[in-house]
């Protein structure tokens, strides 16, 4: 199962990286999701696949028995949430850049570009 | 000595207030503070005259080897008179010079001049090479803001920045060289330096320490080919000019040849580069004095000759030299400076400086033309003028060291352009062309008269009582500079001499110049090959060159197109893992292939299509709904290798980007043209999987090596007996490792508030039209699902210290259900059944969240550990975790709902 779970994960972290790399926001931001969800897969790998138990322990015992790594699993627990904040984060800007831009092409986000580098007119360049 | 520095420096920046509240005499009292110290000076000139030397020091920085040492010998002495001297002038003559300047531009000049005179005394005074350096910088500092005092000049801004660059470049090999001598000797003292020249010269670094002690003492004097900001830098008002570019500051490249000479001299090239870059500098600024159209800029040039006289003295050897390069440079400050304070007079009355279209200046500013003249005959070393002794020792000095002539013949040359500047100068604005005479804007006034007079009385009375300033100030500075006393013997007739003999070439050669200065004036100017080759114009095409190509660097690497700058990340990650790899020349060990479960193995692999298909799919609904896909089977991956609290989350959170992003889709144009070509989408698929292999090897091996994790197997242990915990994933999250998920739960807080003032509806509410009708299958459903989920993430946010479940799912499932009721009756009825603005219960949430680990510090244990009561065995077990995990709750919602009410409200508008 090891190395299918590294398959799936390095596979998935690939096709987000080809899907962040358009210039289409929208397609760079499902790619961040998607990288999101890769790297996740990848982490839990590395807690080591080595039980099916949930890290939960049972009444009556007082100490966790045989079951899968809980610290990766908290670890990604913050992971997912802060990923999905960062999804919808970029989506909100995505929003504005259209509703202010017009346009979801990176290319065309190039508001600052227009404004010309500062202290165009320095008097060593007059 | 550091009292008289904090004296100088407290003064200058207070006294100079005076000039706010008073007029015209404003500068006779600032002037009592140079006065003060001078007096101060000469009240120790015993102990100089001795020739002892004043130290002083208090430990700065022991470590860096930076102490406050400063020491008083007979060289700094001279110069300490010096900067005083003239100081106090300047200040008085300011006085009478800026009176068309408002009061608020005089107290600046004069706070500027007397921090300049500060920054002199500490550079002079100084004997840590560190301490010398900052006073150093500070000098160049304060030029440039005095070259540069008329700010709304664009003439001078230019000449300061140009002033400042050249400068500051050789402060800059200042700095190089006294890094290196550090290095070198293990000590910044220069004393120290100058003792072990020879150990300085013989080490690698000597080579260099030498070429950059000899650039920076180029730069500040002017030397070519730096000589070229002088000229400029009479854009200065002209007390400026006098105080900074003749008297003192362009003298500190002398002052710091005359220390290093031991260090230089120890080198087999040391002395030539000196003595020629002297001897071009004198050529090439006797020509230029020639061809100088206005008053300051003739007498720039003649500085920079001086200049280079002054370092040919220094390159010589000899005893004679010194002694002659001492007296030079008193005499030349003198006259100098009072032949400036003259030019200042002419331009301040007149209002112009070309010395064709003045003249008959006698009648208006007589005292003036005396004091001119005065200085004049000075500088062209007549007798019995103080500049006539020291030509003659020049003379001596050059007949008595061991170099070729060629130095000689140049410096009789040069003394011959002297003279003539010196008449020219003199006779043209003053004496000759009565005709030329114009009205004049401002008469003689006691300020402005007095300081020329007394420089030029002063050049007079030392030639013919020269026994005090020997005592006191030559004899001292020579033997200081020179090692070893020295017998100074000063006296205006030595007999019928060959130095007479070549002073009587020398004038009589000015003498032609002064005669026919107009055709040769008038034919230097006619060759514009001088112009066009002149290291200023070099200096210019240099600065633009290095603009234009930074430019060019900047638009070739910030070419702003996102996906190559993305592009050259991930190739560079790639490359860097590869070379690291390849570095530690190891191969990934392999684990051992493991048994195959059949359903696992079906959901990975469909997670991998659907992120393949997200790639292929053109559309954008198609790509959501695949990367959906990938989503809920990593989801079910999870479930079913033992991580139930994961696949709660990862569900939750992929059905509210499934809301969230429809919302977004909903506003934006689904078909978009394709932003890459099919060669971008192939290179970009290769380095993708470049990078996706190398991961791939990479857990693999991390998965071979896998060893017992030390803290989860402590956690494991500890998470039931210390926090009263079963479900270890939530123990950790709320209790363990409670601050670093404090500041999780804050960054969701902070990107919540963000998206808020981002997605804030601008101006005007969307138009209150007639309700969406809703839905069949919601308006059955919908309320019902609600309330369920609602209910169901309250269960999940209560049990989740011993089941799977916890704050941050809990969160996710109430705002799920608040997606729904949006969803089913809008985005405004959603809002209003839950009564409160979303960033609202963000803040109580926070609140919790910080407010559940203060208990713990009531009851004297760190901050964020909880407490827990048994329940009195009516009611649960309680703790303090369950405020914390209500915190994370109520920011997760509250978080989620205004990115939901906000999306889905900018996006129907």
């Amino acid at each position: 199962m090891t190395y299918l779970y590294a398959l799936v994960g390095a596979g998935m972290f690939g096709c987000a990286i080809i899907l962040i790399l358009s210039r289409n926001m929208v397609r760079m931001l499902l790619g961040l999701s998607l990288l999101a969800t890769g790297t996740n897969m990848l982490l839990f790998l590395a807690g080591r696949i080595r039980s099916q138990q949930p890290p939960i322990i049972e009444e009556g015992v007082r100490t966790l028995g045989e079951s899968a790594d809980p610290i990766t699993q908290a670890m990604i627990l913050t992971a997912i949430v802060i990923g999905f904040a960062l999804t919808v984060m970029l989506a909100v800007l995505v929003l504005r850049a259209w509703r202010t831009q017009g346009t979801v092409d990176a290319r065309d986000g190039d508001a600052a570009e227009t404004l010309g580098p500062p202290r165009e007119r320095d008097p060593v360049d007059a | 000595m550091i009292v008289v520095l904090l004296i100088s420096f407290f003064g200058a920046c207070t006294v100079p207030l005076l000039a706010r509240v008073m007029g015209r005499g404003a500068g006779f009292l600032i002037a009592l503070l140079p006065l003060g110290l001078l007096t101060g000076f000469v009240s120790v000139a015993s102990i100089v005259e001795r020739g002892w030397v004043r130290g002083q020091g208090i430990p700065w920085a022991p470590q860096l080897g930076l102490d406050f040492t400063l020491r008083l010998d007979g060289f700094s002495f001279l110069f300490c008179l010096l900067v005083t001297g003239i100081g106090a002038l300047v200040i008085i003559y300011s006085g009478g010079y800026l009176t068309g300047k408002p009061r608020v531009e005089r107290s600046r000049f004069f706070t500027l001049i007397l921090l300049f005179m500060t920054a002199m005394l500490g550079t002079v005074l100084a004997e840590n090479l560190l301490v010398l350096l900052i006073f150093w910088e500070a000098t160049s500092v304060l030029s440039f803001l005095l070259v540069g005092f008329d700010g709304r000049s664009s003439r001078s801004r230019r000449a300061a920045t140009m002033a400042l660059q050249v400068t500051a470049f050789g402060g800059l090999m200042l700095l190089a060289a006294v890094c290196m001598i550090g290095h070198v000797l293990g000590t910044y003292s220069m004393a120290e330096a100058v003792r072990q020249a020879d150990v300085i010269a013989a080490s690698p670094f000597g080579g260099p320490i030498v070429a950059c002690i000899l650039i920076a003492a180029f730069t500040k004097s002017a030397q070519f080919p730096f000589h070229f900001w002088l000229p400029n830098a009479m854009q200065a008002p002209t007390p400026a000019s006098a105080y900074l570019h003749s008297a003192t500051m362009v003298k500190l490249g002398i002052y710091l040849l005359a220390r290093f000479e031991p260090v230089f001299a120890a080198t087999s090239w040391g002395r030539a580069t000196v003595i020629t870059v002297a001897c071009i500098t004198m050529l090439v600024a006797a020509l230029q004095a020639l061809r100088a159209e206005n008053f300051k800029s003739a007498l720039a040039y003649s500085t920079i000759a001086s200049l280079g006289i002054l370092t040919l003295l220094v390159g010589l050897d000899g005893p004679a030299a010194t002694v002659a390069m001492v007296g030079f440079l008193m005499a030349h400050a003198l006259y100098k400076a009072a032949l400036f304070f003259c030019a200042g007079s002419v331009i301040h009355s007149t209002g112009q400086q070309n010395l064709r279209s003045l003249g008959g200046l006698v009648r208006v500013l007589p005292i003036t033309a005396i004091a001119c003249l005065g200085a004049s005959l000075s500088m062209a070393g007549i007798p019995p003028f103080l500049g006539f002794i020291s030509k003659e020792f020049l003379f001596e000095a050059q007949l008595e060291s061991s170099w070729e002539l060629v130095p000689l013949a140049i410096a009789v040359l040069v003394n011959a352009v002297m003279v003539g500047v010196a008449g020219v100068i003199t006779l043209r604005p003053f004496f000759l062309g009565r005709d030329k005479l114009k009205p004049v804007r401002h008469k003689e006034s006691l300020s402005i008269v007095a300081p020329p007079l007394l420089l030029a009385l002063a050049g007079l009375i030392i030639s013919l009582d020269p026994d005090w300033i020997t005592r006191v100030a030559l004899r001292p500075a020579v033997a200081a500079v020179y090692g070893r006393p020295v017998e100074v013997d000063i006296s205006v007739w030595h007999g019928i001499t060959p130095m007479l003999m070549l002073s009587f070439v020398a004038v009589s050669i000015g003498l032609l110049i002064i005669r026919f200065w107009r055709p040769i004036h008038t034919r230097l100017r006619s060759v514009d090959r001088l112009d066009a080759y002149s290291v200023e114009r070099l200096w210019e095409r240099g600065l633009r060159g290095l603009v234009a190509g930074a430019r060019g660097l900047t638009a070739w690497v910030q070419h702003g197109d996102l996906r190559r700058y993305l592009l050259m990340v991930v190739a560079g990650t790639a490359a860097l893992i590869l070379w690291s790899v390849g570095m530690a020349d190891a191969w990934p060990k392999l684990p051992e292939p493991g048994d195959v479960r059949i359903a696992p193995t079906i959901v990975a692999l469909v997670g991998l299509g659907g992120a393949f298909a997200a790639t292929r799919t053109k559309s954008l609904v198609a790509g959501l709904v695949a990367t959906g896909l990938t989503g809920f089977s990593v989801a079910i991956t999870f479930m079913m290798n033992g991580a139930p609290d994961l696949a709660l989350t990862q569900f939750t959170v992929e059905a509210l980007i499934v809301v969230l992003l429809t919302a977004l889709l909903l506003a934006i144009p689904i078909a978009t043209p394709a932003t890459r070509t099919p060669g971008m989408r192939r290179s970009d698929a290769i380095i993708a999987a470049l990078l996706a292999g190398l991961l791939f090897f990479g857990f693999l091996d991390m998965a071979a090596h896998g060893h017992e994790s030390a803290a989860g197997e402590f956690f494991g242990r500890m998470s039931y007996v210390a926090a009263q915990g079963h479900n270890v994933v939530n123990v950790i999250l709320v209790d363990f490792r409670a601050i670093d998920t404090l500041g999780e739960t804050f960054v969701i807080a902070v990107s919540a508030i963000l998206a808020a003032s981002l997605l804030a509806t601008r101006g005007r509410k969307a138009a209150p039209g007639t309700p969406a009708p809703v839905h069949f299958s919601f308006a059955i459903v919908g309320r019902g699902l609600a309330l369920l989920l609602l209910a169901a993430s309250i269960v999940i946010l209560w049990r989740g210290h011993d089941q799977p479940g916890g704050g941050f799912v809990g969160g996710l499932v109430a705002a799920l259900a608040f997606a729904v009721l949006s969803l089913a009756y809008g985005v405004d009825r959603a809002q209003r059944s839950l009564r409160a603005r979303p960033l609202t219960l963000v803040g109580i949430g926070m609140g919790c969240a910080l407010v559940s680990g203060l208990p713990a510090m009531l009851a004297g244990k760190p901050y964020l550990t909880h407490l827990w009561w048994d329940g009195g065995g009516v009611l649960p077990k309680l703790g303090t975790t369950i405020v914390f995990d209500l915190g994370v709750y109520l920011v997760v919602l509250g978080a989620v709902l205004a990115f939901l009410f906000g999306l889905q409200r900018e996006a129907s508008r």
